[in-house]
């Protein structure tokens, strides 16, 4: 099981990235910076990251609009 | 990923990068004159020449703007490439003998002197060598087309139209940043700023972003603000049918891609001022209306914003054409969208409810979707008369009246109304984050979120999970959100463009690279340096100072700042059961109430304890981390601290200071 800000849980399975706990929450925000593990993830890697069981995952949303 | 050969060596290569990048991080040398990091290569110096193998023949290509292809073979410095290479050094070195940028080129390519003496020869040091950098900064930037080039062969130079001064240009001096000889200077002492190169400098930072990284991040130049219609429906926060919900089935008729596709028809540089580069402005052109006094008139409306579309949702009415027409008479009645939707959300609840009946609004059906009818209630507004001048006094007194004339029960009014210190809420649901019922309800002139806009930091991030943490959240963005208006600047350059490395900050909800922008904007105007502590108390002085006006005019004080509890949570067993997981998780996990074999009026009376009572306890820790007392006033100590403890404004809070 992987953690997401504390909060939300996602299953863990075998090559799970950071883009699959994402969609998974159905977070497909533009703006989103993640840790995994205090790893800081640049959106460019989000598809290949890997995320271990049990890592404690941050996706902070960058607030915008008007 | 695509495999490619460089000079024999095959490299890993990730699919859609261009040649240039890839040769670089091989760690080949490849030179370049037009080249610039933040524009869009269009391989005109051709010194960036390469081989391309393909089995007995060869191609060349400009490396700058050739994407990869799996399996290529380049080579980038075979005998070819460098007599080619050698040859264009050696043309530019003859036209432009004196400038920096291309002798170090030319001596890079094995060119000390050239045999060509043109009759073009420009023995300036600063001269243009028409790489275009400058023209597609200004296209790709600010999107204007203030420069290009005229003229043919040697004849050819960079100009404005016409050769005279374009009065289009605005002076945002990104062909002078991009330009690699020095031939465009900027002069820009206009208003005489303390450093203009600090200022244009972290300008042309924005600038850059928005070329480069807005079409992946809010598309604020394609949709403006309207990009957001999407996202709130997606994270249940769009208000619909006077912010019961948080979504609709519906929503994407009036979403985001109808706009852009079949309504925005400006799409340049039509933001507040000239020049800015990142134009979220939208306008829909040759709109046909089919009411009111100009019924049958084609016109031009500026907009929809999002909080417009929010107004739609709220009302229920998801018809994109419904949209438009409103957000145009709005405008052109000089009335705020904010405000009538969410007066107009109210008033259908209240007809659905029984409230008021067809008797008092002139036989009009007001239910959720009444399109027509909406239109027609800001048309009998305007002119003063019928049901539509009686929804003109705004919630607050509707409210009033409505309990006073009508025998309505106040407390449901009060719990559905959406406003507070008599202003209508904007347009975002605030049930799921404690911190944004704050920063609608503390806000000083009412439920506007240009103070906060906490709901992803409390909701969804779960950055500030302690009474404490939310305090602070209403310190500091209140403070800072202030700040921009107490400067005469825009809050869109702070969080409507991202920085790409921002993911690497400590804090990157604050999005310090920005934050740090607009002290550099302030510092080159004045001179004075400024950090987050300083600007804080800039800010701190102005909101107290307003805080106590509020009190001045009988306002300013707790109960000032409780929200209506639409606001914070279920008014209606309709609203709970739609949402029953969620509530009954929270009852069972933070409330202490097993929901389980409960009504669900027991529930909900639960929960609104239990959401009350959370409300409470914020006011109480905010209040303690501004300074002020329990009543929600600005404490003298605190006033001494800022400097403004002024003899008639300590005379207005004199009377609620705590023993």
């Amino acid at each position: 099981m992987v953690v997401v800000n504390g909060r939300e849980q996602v299953p863990w399975s075998d090559g799970l990235t950071v883009a699959r706990v994402l969609s998974a929450l159905g977070w497909d925000y533009a703006l989103i910076a993640v840790t995994v593990n205090g790893d800081r993830v640049p959106p460019d890697r989000f598809a290949s990251f890997p995320v271990p069981d049990g890592a404690d995952v941050r996706a902070i949303h960058i607030a915008h609009g008007g | 990923m695509s495999t490619i050969t460089v000079n024999g060596k095959a490299i890993e290569v990730a699919v859609g990068t261009y040649l240039l990048k890839a040769l670089k991080d091989a760690g080949a040398s490849v030179p370049t004159l037009c080249r610039h990091k933040d524009l869009t290569p269009n391989g005109s110096c051709r010194l960036c020449l390469c081989e391309v193998v393909k089995g007995e023949r060869s191609e060349f290509v400009t490396a700058c703007d050739t994407e990869v292809v799996d399996g290529m073979a380049v080579l980038t410095d075979s005998a070819e490439v460098k007599k080619h290479r050698k040859l264009i050094a050696e043309m530019y070195l003859g036209r432009w003998p004196n400038v920096p940028a291309v002798k170090a080129i030319a001596r890079r390519c094995g060119v000390e002197s050239s045999r060509f003496a043109p009759e073009a020869r420009d023995e300036n040091a600063k001269a243009c060598i028409l790489c275009g950098r400058c023209i597609s900064a200004c296209d790709e930037f600010v999107m204007e087309r203030i420069l290009s080039f005229a003229g043919r062969g040697d004849k050819m130079h960079l100009t404005m139209p016409f050769g005279e001064v374009d009065p289009h240009c605005v002076g945002c001096t990104s062909c002078a940043y991009v330009c690699p000889t020095g031939a465009i200077e900027v002069v820009d002492d206009l208003n005489r700023p303390h450093d203009p190169k600090m200022i244009r400098n972290h300008g042309m930072k924005v600038n850059v972003e928005m070329a480069t990284l807005d079409a992946k991040q809010c598309r604020m130049r394609q949709v403006g603000t309207a990009n957001i219609v999407d996202v709130m429906q997606k994270y249940d926060l769009l208000p619909c049918l006077n912010y019961k919900f948080g979504s609709h089935p519906d929503a994407a008729k009036i979403g985001t891609n109808v706009l852009r596709t079949k309504y925005f028809t400006q799409g340049a540089a039509d933001g507040c001022w000239l020049g800015c580069s990142m134009a979220c402005a939208k306008t829909v052109d040759g709109f046909e209306l089919k009411t009111g006094p100009y019924k049958g008139q084609r016109v031009c409306v500026d907009g929809p914003e999002y909080e417009t579309s929010g107004c739609a949702s709220n009302m229920g009415c998801f018809d994109p054409d419904f949209l438009v027409e409103f957000n145009f008479y709005c405008d052109t009645y000089g009335v705020d969208t904010i405000s009538m939707g969410t007066t107009i959300a109210f008033v259908m609840e209240a007809f659905e409810a029984g409230v008021i009946t067809t008797a008092h609004t002139g036989g009009m059906q007001l239910r959720f979707g009444a399109c027509a009818e909406v239109l027609e209630l800001l048309h009998q507004m305007a002119r003063g008369e019928g049901f539509g001048l009686e929804v003109g006094l705004g919630i607050r007194r509707l409210k009033e009246k409505w309990a006073r004339e009508l025998g309505a029960d106040p407390k449901f009014l009060a719990d559905i109304g959406m406003e507070v210190k008599g202003l209508e809420y904007s347009e975002y649901v605030s049930k799921e984050s404690l911190a944004q019922q704050g920063g609608y309800a503390m806000a000083i002139k009412g439920p506007q979120h240009d103070e906060a806009w906490l709901i992803f930091m409390d909701m969804v991030n779960n950055q500030i999970p302690t009474f404490a943490d939310k305090a602070e959240a209403l310190h500091y963005f209140p403070l800072w959100r202030t700040w921009f208006g107490l400067m005469g600047l825009c809050k869109l350059c702070w969080n409507d463009v991202v920085p790409a490395d921002n993911f690497n900050e400590s804090e990157p909800a604050k999005i310090p690279d920005h934050v740090r922008n607009y002290f550099k904007f302030f510092e080159g105007m004045t001179g004075t340096p400024l950090d987050e502590r300083k600007m804080l108390e800039q800010s701190a002085r102005v909101y107290n100072l307003q805080r106590v006006m509020s009190r001045m005019f009988g306002y300013g004080t707790r109960k000032d700042d409780v929200p209506p509890y639409r606001a914070v949570g279920p008014v209606t067993a309709e609203e709970y059961e739609s949402r029953s997981e969620r509530y009954d998780k929270q009852l069972r996990e933070l409330a202490g109430f097993d929901p389980a074999g409960r009504t669900t009026k027991e529930k909900m009376a639960a929960l609104r304890s239990y959401r009350e009572d959370q409300y409470r306890k914020l006011l109480d820790a905010v209040y303690a981390r501004r300074g002020w007392t329990k009543n929600g006033v600005p404490t003298v100590k605190r006033l001494r601290e800022l400097g403004i403890d002024l003899p008639e404004i300590i005379a207005v809070v004199q009377k609620d200071q705590e023993p």
